[in-house]
């Protein structure tokens, strides 16, 4: 075992290893679940940075259309892009501000909770996509009116339902959630 | 065979034929009991159309209420004259033509029929090409214009009221204006503009999202002139004498209506809503049609026209 030099310097080499493991092992100022973690989290700000420009780029046609005021053409143009990508949340959030604009109450209202629930971060105020101030300001603006119509005609069921859904939208506001 | 035997066959006899007898007598009882009513539905494009789009929801509403309901397809320009006959019970039309029956006839609104972004509402709008140079309202002086059906608030109503707000006379400024013939007259405005034949058409703001959502034309290859303030869409009344009860129930299966709602329709089970090309039903208020009257009004068009 310890016959010759030959034995005595494999067992020191042996040694060596194994101490050189424990360390790697046990004190190493790196470990791989750390990398891990840190490339998968590098990986979803670098989808969500792409998602949002993507989104944004793709919808300024219909943003610079409202910004001009043909608020008709935006619709339109959000029509024609809802041919490629079906359901989208921006979408509905930018149909329920040119609805809104044009006096469709009810249905602005109805595209701006769809949007809400199909991306929760909408609503959130610290999100790149947020709307909150927007939505914030149409629950404000919009509630104590539907209210006065829902007094006026109680069983109308159109105004019943486009209280339920401001009501969400406080909601939503306030931190609740689905 | 004995005499027994032959009293006992003839009393079975009997009875069976009296049995059927009176099944029979009692459907033709239940039958004679189911009333008949009429429901004028307006045209929009043919009468084919309209009888294939509203046969299942017809046939809906008549096994909902045990009514008997007939599907009267009617022409736009008759169906005041034929509603004021009495013709019809119950009616689906644009809501110049509600208007219209519920200055005249006091007609009861009942339900609003929701289809594309606006939901229960349109708009009209002037379009031209996109390469055309007319973008504003001023443009359209000495230019060629195509409307849509004279009864029709979102194809010629809105467009004409827009017009004369803008200070234009499309009796005196325009070049010329022409209305097309035959049916499908909504697209073929589009149609006229997308070709080049006519500089500016009146086209409902509804069917030019369904023929972008179809893909038969794009967005940019228009520009939106103008286009007017949102309005509702076809509505369902129903005449004075109909009784409140039965209109109510009316009302309210209307507004019940999703998506997955079905009727056995010609031996098949089809979507209600699908079959009559519909989003759903919205309870809307007379007041809400108050666009439409100030646009007759300005218009000089029925039921506020004067000569």
């Amino acid at each position: 075992m310890f016959r010759d030099f030959f034995d005595r310097a494999h067992w020191f080499a042996l040694g060596g290893l194994v101490i050189a493991l424990f360390y790697l092992l046990f004190f190493s100022p790196v470990d791989g679940s750390t990398v891990r973690k840190q490339d998968k989290r590098l990986e979803l700000v670098l989808q969500e940075k792409a998602r949002i420009a993507f989104l944004l780029e793709t919808y300024a046609p219909v943003e610079e259309l409202a910004a001009a005021g043909n608020r008709a053409a935006a619709l339109l143009k959000l029509e024609e892009l809802e041919r490629d990508f079906p359901g989208e949340a921006h979408a509905s959030i930018l149909r329920g501000s040119l609805l809104l604009e044009q006096g469709a109450i009810a249905e602005g209202i109805a595209a701006y909770v769809l949007g809400v629930r199909q991306n929760g971060d909408y609503i959130d105020a610290r999100s790149l996509l947020g709307r909150h101030r927007e939505i914030t300001a149409l629950v404000e603006a919009e509630l104590p009116l539907i209210k006065v119509r829902v007094e006026k005609s109680p069983n109308s069921r159109t105004w019943n339902e486009a209280l339920n859904n401001i009501y969400y939208l406080q909601s939503r506001l306030a931190g609740g959630c689905e | 065979m004995s005499l027994g035997i032959k009293f006992i066959l003839k009393s079975v006899a009997g009875l069976v034929l009296l049995l059927l007898t009176g099944s029979l007598l009692a459907g033709c009882d239940a039958v004679k009991e189911r009333p008949k009513m009429r429901i004028g539905y307006m045209n929009c494009n043919s009468e084919a159309e309209t009888r294939a789009r509203f046969g299942p929801l017809n046939e809906y509403l008549s096994q909902k209420l045990g009514i008997d309901f007939e599907l009267v397809s009617v022409d736009t320009q008759e169906f005041a004259e034929r509603f004021h006959k009495g013709e019809f019970d119950f009616t689906h039309t644009n809501s110049l033509l509600y208007i219209i029956l519920r200055e005249q006839k006091n007609l009861r609104l009942l339900a609003t029929e929701k289809r594309g972004q606006y939901g229960p509402r349109t708009a009209g709008t002037l379009i031209s090409r996109k390469d055309s140079g007319i973008k504003t309202l001023a443009d359209l002086k000495g230019k060629y214009l195509l409307f849509g059906p004279q009864l029709a608030p979102s194809g010629f109503l809105a467009q004409y009221d827009l017009m004369l707000q803008a200070g234009i006379n499309p009796e005196q400024d325009l070049a010329y204006y022409g209305i097309p013939r035959g049916s499908f007259k909504h697209e073929k405005v589009v149609y006229g503009v997308y070709f080049g034949k006519y500089d500016v058409a009146a086209a409902p703001a509804l069917d030019l999202e369904l023929m972008i959502r179809d893909g038969k034309i794009t967005a940019d290859d228009f520009n939106i002139i103008a286009q007017s303030e949102i309005f509702p869409y076809c509505t369902f009344g129903a005449a004075r004498q109909i009784p409140d009860e039965l209109a109510e129930k009316f009302r309210m299966l209307l507004l019940d209506l999703t998506p997955e709602s079905t009727v056995t329709y010609q031996s098949e089970t089809v979507k209600v809503l699908d079959s009559a090309w519909i989003d759903g039903f919205a309870q809307l208020e007379d007041a809400d049609y108050d666009p439409i009257r100030r646009m007759a009004k300005n218009a000089n068009m029925p039921p506020y026209q004067e000569f």
